[in-house]
């Protein structure tokens, strides 16, 4: 019998990938051929999707983008023997973008039905579990410090750290948190993982509770993701039938339960302390830190709060052990990040590899330059609120530090590319006008100050007092970024400030409002 | 914000037991317990740092930004209400930094801020405007043409606070406060980032809502936003007298503020032991009744109750007071005449009525209102514990692990009690309720009960004995204590293992599920500290003494007594009844709960009154009614308490009243009871008293003049004047004297003295040599008896039950906004919210008789009938009826029966058998021909 | 209209301390009626036991002997 694979991601499932599949079937069933139509996860190619697979004695052949109508020509051009084709794309895995890849949180990603149990086990899945579940639970947060493995969410704090405060704080009743609210523009590897691989997540999270103590995990992710809602749903239905989860995990005796919960809508509850507001049912709003989540989390206990790709990590440290994964990348950025390149560009997709890999090379090399064929003029990395780096400056390292250094973050690995048609000045009037409306309203500097920055900027494009603005501008970003509560407020400044750092000339060519 | 000279700490007080730590704030060393956060360990150290949502009685929230800091070594500027102290830290709270920080805060305020600072309202109490002088008005450089929400609509719906959003910052302290403080979560945020406005329910107006006005909102407000209507209409108060509500037995203390002779607002005390800082709707609010204009300020008299009042001068109304009363002794005997004390006024005034009962009268024909409230609890724990009181302080519901609440409904008769109980739910104390009716702490936002056990009226003891049998059988018994301090168990533990007293039997008698009762049960007695609380649902049956000495049985029996966060507690009805009754109210008791049949005791109350006691017992209340209709007595004094109106089986008091040849009553208005009377004496509101009442946990807390007697003599010199003009010496220069022979003649007052108190601000009895500054927690090495002693609690059904002919079971309770027989609170706007008794009915039995929402309704027992507006509800279990009896014209005790309690006669209001019918079938029944001729 | 609350209430009293032997519930009924009971309520108490006669409770009967009134 052939196999072929069809992706259900929700990027394939956009352009037809639901349509090329029954089209796949029909065709096949009208050549009388039984075939295995397996529904895999993304390969991350994003522009090749449709990507249709058939498995042959050389491996897994490729043929991409596959529109539904096309399907007939393909069967009949011999796409169920891997023939050649002018869609035909070769050996996926030998593909460039797929070869360099260092795949851990994408490891099965594409490659296995998500919600096959069997396929998990066969890639490899539940060894990281297995191994965590007979060392003692100390050793298991040992082995991610020693990993150095650190936060994917944006804020990089060593997950081993985070985790030993909650398993140091004593309380008989603790909670892993996933935090798959992935609101930030150009990013998706989150949902790519829950929605090619969700068993990863679930593994992830349950070593996290064996670690600290934790009974019951959750994962909030956002509404705007019903597929992964749907896939990772059937996971942890599928994983409690399966014994990964529930009262006797993997028969070790270990009791953890995970539950899924939708967010509404709010960018700010991906922040992590508002995330939390909203899974106890209440309106997203930020708490004050200290008290810290590890210590005073969901519902007043002990909290572990980690991104989806944080906790994919760890099923991989603890297969292979925490001194592989510290081998990967440079300085204080270990192991792998899974960059998303978006916006303006040409390949767009998910590619993960070791920290330390360029800037630059992932935006032209990889991402092969602009859509548009246009000069690159910017490039956003680490979401709405990161700085735009200007075309000249791509040359930095992916690390947390050398980011900084540049006056750039990186977040959770976004890549958002603009060419030479955009206006700076409207984008960082965006930036303010974002957080005007995804600002909890808690605190004055982000709820007030986001507003006041709108009208502010108007000003300055329309060259009202543009030196007195200018200066209060600068002000209101001060107090932004010392005043506000969290990072949302926190980080605003950073778009509107690299803005007018490196693009002065677009603040004074606009129209007020434009 | 307050007149009254607080200093707002910013953040509240972490647990006193913390160990200490060091820290440096601007140069300064302060010691602070481990999780004081910066900005208190500053304000404690006399540095203020500018806040705005930081106030020290809610939780430090981090929003306003103002409060910023720089600490050596550490990054960033953190706002100090957040930031805890660390041992050896360095803080800075002005440098250029976080200076130029907090103007840039203030720039952002005012500019979505009303520019009226000279005309607006709080001019001199606006925390925002003081701080922007504070920390530098800033040059407003984004102008005032940005958008804002200068345009919002006010909301003026609540009749004694407005709501006005131009004027609100977004602090959020009035949702906390609703949360936090009052656990009534009616406020919210509505809307996002800019959009945030402060919202009641879901977009109703603030009368429309959940809001129970309690106040919480309006005092946590930096700002006019929420503003007391008194304040925008008179501007803000100018002196303030510290004093005690005079509503229900929690016993707030407040500020009373003034302009001159004009009470602004009531500003609860943060310093008051009862409620510290928290108040409800009537305390705060509801004092309109003292300047209402139905108040009566004039002596009057008549000759009979068919005749027009004569206003009189206070001479003429005490000498015609004491003839009359002399010459009825004179023709039917010394024991003619008696007095009823009141459980709303001082302790010195009710002191006053019984001493001159006992000494002018010479007879011990005084009672008090509280026998037709919690006379039981008085004889239940006297047996029991020896002590007839509370045995807790309100503190100790924080360490409460598992809450009992019998027969009460905290939320509407004690809110702020309430509101204690229900933050420590939400901290994850577990409760039980048993009650007839689903009350609201049944299930109310974050709280929810572990059992509600919704048993038939008249079951306590059945229940009660249930759980007790539960605990004996079940092995629960904290045999330790049990063998340690008590008595008399192994007889107790005989009767109540008996299987007649099991959960099964009981769920026949109560209609409770047997699993229910042995889990409720558990729960109670596996918890690290249980607690009871009740209230009237307990004491007002006919076996009302023997529930409470069940509950105390079941106390002992588990260890609960004798520490925080346990014991045994009544919540009185009103503000005084403690005290009413610790004053030797009790036809059988001298102060102190001292008998008068005890030689040595009378002694030494001869030996200072100069008089003779009478050794045996006087009448009762319902005695003095029986009496007077036999004719042996003929002359009564009944001081503030509306009998005609509260008492049960109003015909048969009606009846005694108008065979009485003397009825005086001292009250604030022409109430039922002074339509049938004689003489009337216009007593003093609260704001004019000077003395203590003494609350439901013992506490005395002092009662201080905000303004002159509006009827020209104090309360307390009226019985002395008519004791005076009946021959016997007894005058007061001032209350304070009284209190002191108080002291004197009583073990358990002997250290309290005004002066005592003014020191330090309330005292809890017993306040002696051993206990000087009172005591907050009873029997804690010994009960006050020696041994707790176990009392077999026989439950002995009532006579009244449903039969055919009335099928269904009336009970009574309270609403928030309404207070006992309403005479304060129907003449102020409460009305708003409760504008009549209203009799709850549950859908089947409706149905049944073919009622609907908001029919009229006759309900007939055997004793009378009366008409409401029956609402349909599922708080009822089908076969019970429920009002509230605020309303003279609902009369609802014209339908209860003289059943009583077997100890103490309390009343059993709360079992009457009935009949419903639609429509209005009322005949002219005497009772009604008297209140119609009255008015 | 003069019930008779003084026998009624007896009853009830008793009522509580019937599981006592009977020499031990009168005396306890007796003195509770003497701490708590105006003179001319055990009068009134004392009439209607003897005019109730062999209809009144016999334990009632022997709390009235007891009283000794």
């Amino acid at each position: 019998m052939i196999t072929v694979y069809v992706p259900c991601d929700s990027a394939a499932l956009s352009i037809g990938a639901d349509e090329v599949a029954m089209a796949i079937e029909c065709e096949a069933a009208l050549l009388g051929l039984e075939i295995d139509l397996v529904r895999n996860g993304t390969r991350g190619m994003l522009w090749l999707e449709p990507l249709v697979e058939v498995a042959t004695p050389a491996g897994r052949i490729g043929y991409g983008p596959v529109r539904p109508e096309a399907v007939a020509d393909l069967i009949a051009a011999g796409l169920l023997d891997g023939a050649d084709h002018e869609l035909n794309l070769g050996v996926v895995d030998e593909l460039p973008w797929m070869r360099d890849q260092q795949r851990l949180c994408l490891a099965r990603v594409g490659i296995t039905d998500p919600l096959s149990p069997e396929d998990y086990v066969a890639n490899g899945g539940n060894a990281g579990l297995r191994r965590a579940l007979s060392m003692p639970p100390a050793d298991v947060i040992a082995e991610v410090t020693e990993s150095g493995l650190r936060g994917r969410g944006g804020a990089g704090f060593p997950a081993g750290i985070k985790w030993k405060t909650v398993a140091d704080t004593e309380d008989d009743l603790k909670f892993v948190c996933c935090n798959a609210d992935e609101g930030d523009s150009g990013t998706f590897a989150d949902r790519i993982v829950m929605e090619g691989d969700p068993f990863s997540l679930l593994e992830g999270m349950t070593i996290a509770g064996y670690a600290v103590g934790a009974s019951e995990g959750y994962i909030y992710l956002r509404s705007e993701y019903p597929d992964a809602a749907a896939t990772t749903g059937q996971a942890i239905e599928t994983a409690r039938e399966q014994g990964w989860l529930g009262d006797d995990v993997l028969g070790s005796g270990f009791k953890f339960d995970i539950h899924l919960r939708l967010g509404g809508g709010a960018y700010i509850c991906g922040e992590e302390t508002s995330m939390l507001e909203s899974l106890e049912g209440k309106r997203g709003m930020v708490r004050a830190k200290p008290p810290i989540p590890a210590i005073t989390g969901l519902f007043g206990r002990p909290t572990v709060v980690n991104n989806v790709l944080t906790l994919t990590s760890v099923g991989a440290i603890l297969a292979d052990g925490g001194q592989g994964y510290a081998a990967l990348g440079l300085d204080r950025s270990r192991g792998t990040q899974v960059f998303q390149l978006a916006g303006n560009i040409k390949h767009g997709g998910v590619f993960e590899s070791a920290f330390g890999i360029s800037l630059e090379k992932l935006v032209n090399e990889y991402g092969g330059g602009t859509l548009s064929g246009r000069p690159l003029r910017t490039v956003q990395v680490g979401g709405p609120l990161g700085q735009y780096i200007p075309a000249d400056g791509l040359d930095i390292p992916t690390d947390y530090e050398a980011f900084a250094a540049a006056g750039a973050m990186l977040g959770h690995g976004g890549i958002v590319v603009f060419d030479d048609t955009v206006n700076m000045a409207s984008m960082a009037r965006f930036a303010m006008e974002f957080c005007v409306a995804e600002s909890c309203g808690k605190c004055t500097p982000c709820r007030v100050g986001s507003v006041r920055g709108v009208e502010t900027i108007d000003k300055i494009v329309a060259g009202v007092d543009r030196d007195r603005n200018l200066t209060l501008l600068n002000d209101l970003c001060d107090l932004m970024v010392d005043g506000s509560l969290c990072a949302m407020g926190g980080l605003t400044p950073n778009p509107v400030r690299s803005a007018l750092q490196h693009f002065p000339e677009d603040f004074s060519t606009l129209e007020a409002g434009q | 914000m307050t007149l009254y000279a607080d200093h707002d700490l910013g953040t509240p007080a972490p647990a006193q037991d913390a160990p200490p730590l060091t820290l440096e704030i601007d140069g300064v060393s302060v010691t602070v317990p481990q999780g004081t956060s910066v900005m208190r360990a500053a304000a404690l150290a006399g540095i203020d740092v500018p806040k705005l949502c930081a106030t020290d009685s809610l939780d430090a929230f981090g929003s306003c930004r103002l409060c910023l800091v720089e600490v050596e070594g550490g990054r960033g500027t953190p706002a100090s209400c957040t930031t805890p102290c660390a041992d050896g830290m360095k803080v800075n709270t002005r440098t250029d930094k976080v200076d130029k920080l907090r103007q840039s805060v203030m720039e952002l305020y005012l500019s979505d801020h009303p520019t009226d600072c000279q005309t607006c309202s709080p001019t001199g109490g606006c925390e925002l405007q003081d701080l922007a002088t504070t920390v530098g008005l800033p040059d407003m450089r984004y102008g005032l043409e940005g958008i804002n929400h200068l345009n919002l609509p006010v909301d003026d719906s609540n009749p004694y606070f407005t709501f006005d959003p131009t004027s609100c910052i977004s602090c959020s302290r009035c949702v906390r406060a609703c949360g936090e403080i009052q656990g009534t979560f009616a406020l919210t945020i509505e809307g996002r980032g800019f959009d945030s406005k402060v919202s009641a329910s879901a977009g109703e107006t603030f009368l429309e809502s959940e809001c129970v006005s309690c106040g919480a909102c309006v005092a946590a407000c930096p700002t006019s936003a929420l503003q007391e209507n008194s304040v925008i209409e008179l501007g803000l108060p100018t002196r303030t007298v510290k004093t005690t509500c005079a509503y229900c037995g929690v016993g707030c203390s407040f500020n009373a503020e003034l302009q001159g002779d004009e009470l602004i607002r009531m500003v609860p005390d943060k310093t008051g032991g009862a409620n510290e800082g928290h108040a409800c709707v009537k305390g705060r609010f509801a004092y309109g009744y003292a300047s209402h204009e139905d108040r009566q300020l004039n002596p009057m008299i008549r000759e009979r109750i068919t005749d027009d009042w004569q206003v009189v001068d206070w001479d003429t109304a005490i000498n015609y007071v004491a003839q009359k009363m002399k010459t009825i002794q004179t023709e039917h005997g010394v024991g003619a005449i008696g007095g009823i004390t009141s459980s709303r006024t001082t302790n010195e005034e009710v002191y006053v009525v019984q001493k001159m009962v006992r000494a002018a009268f010479g007879n011990n024909n005084v009672d008090t209102c509280a026998r037709v409230c919690h006379s039981p609890t008085g004889y239940g724990l006297k047996q029991t514990f020896g002590e007839s009181a509370g045995t807790q302080d309100f503190r100790s519901v924080a360490k409460a692990d598992a809450i009992v609440v019998i027969g009460a409904n905290p939320t509407d008769g004690h809110p702020v009690f309430a509101s204690r109980m229900k933050r420590r739910l939400r901290e994850g104390a577990q409760l039980v309720v048993i009650d007839p009716r689903r009350i609201d702490l049944v299930r109310s936002p974050h709280i929810e009960a572990a059992y509600h056990l919704p048993l038939a009226p008249g079951t306590n003891v059945a229940m009660v004995n249930a759980l007790a049998h539960v605990v004996v059988t079940e092995g629960l018994v904290d045999r330790a204590f049990v063998d340690a301090r008590c008595e008399d168990f192994d007889g107790w533990a005989e009767f109540i293992s008996s299987p007649e007293h099991s959960p099964e039997v009981a769920q026949e008698v109560t209609g409770v599920p047997a699993e229910d009762i042995r889990a409720a049960a558990r729960l109670y007695a596996t918890a690290e500290n249980g607690a009871i609380y009740y209230g009237l649902g307990v004491t007002e049956h006919s076996q009302g003494s023997t529930m409470v000495m069940g509950m105390a049985n079941l106390a002992m029996a588990t260890g609960n007594i004798g520490r925080e966060g346990v014991g045994v507690n009544p919540l009185r009805g009103q503000n005084n009844v403690q005290g009413s009754c610790d004053m030797g109210s009790f036809p059988h008791e001298l102060p102190g709960y001292r008998h008068v049949s005890d030689d040595a005791v009378r002694e030494v109350f001869e030996k200072l009154w100069g008089t003779r006691i009478t050794p045996t017992p006087g009448l009762r209340i319902p005695n003095m009614f029986d009496s007077a209709l036999d004719g042996s007595f003929r002359g009564l004094y009944v001081q503030g308490e509306d009998i005609a109106q509260s008492d049960p089986n109003t015909s048969h008091v009606y009846a005694s009243l108008k065979s009485l040849d003397l009825l005086v009553v001292q009250d604030l208005f022409l109430n039922e009871t002074a339509q049938l009377a004689h003489v009337f004496l216009p007593g003093t509101s609260f704001l004019e008293k000077d003395g203590t009442f003494t609350n439901a946990e013992r506490r005395i807390n002092r009662v201080r003049p905000v303004m002159a007697p509006a009827t020209g003599k104090h309360e307390w010199q009226i019985p002395c004047d008519i004791a005076q003009a009946m021959g016997y010496d007894m005058s007061y220069d001032d209350p304070s004297q009284i209190m002191d022979e108080i002291a004197t003649l009583t073990p358990t007052f002997k250290g309290v003295s005004f002066a005592r108190l003014d020191a330090l601000g309330s005292v809890q009895w017993p306040c002696n040599d051993e206990a000087p500054e009172g005591t907050p927690t009873m029997h804690v090495e010994d009960f006050t008896r020696g041994k707790g002693r176990f009392m077999v609690t026989t439950f002995v059904p009532t006579t009244e039950r449903a039969t055919r002919k009335f099928p269904l079971i009336l009970t009574t309770g309270r609403i928030l906004s309404q207070y006992n027989v309403g005479a304060q609170t129907r003449r102020t706007p409460n009305v708003m919210w409760h504008a009549e008794d209203i009799l709850e009915i549950h859908a089947s039995d409706a149905e049944m008789r073919g009622i609907h929402d908001g029919d009229e309704v006759t309900i007939t027992s055997r004793t009378g009938e009366t008409v409401l507006r029956a609402v349909i509800s599922d708080r009822m279990p089908p076969g019970v009826v429920y009002t509230t009896f605020h309303y003279p014209l609902s009369g609802a005790n014209v339908v209860t029966t003289d059943n009583s309690d077997w100890a103490t006669n309390c009343p059993e209001y709360k079992v009457t058998a009935v009949q419903v019918t639609v429509g209005t079938g009322l005949h002219d029944t005497d009772v009604e021909l008297a209140a119609r001729a009255a008015r | 209209m003069i019930t008779a609350p003084a026998l009624r209430l007896a009853g009830d009293i008793l009522a509580q301390f019937r599981h006592l032997p009977d020499d031990q519930a009168v005396d306890t009924v007796a003195n509770h009626i003497r701490m708590f009971w105006d003179p001319r309520m055990r009068a009134q108490l004392l009439e209607l036991a003897t005019s109730a006669g062999a209809d009144c409770d016999p334990l009632v009967s022997r709390v009235v002997t007891s009283l000794g009134d």
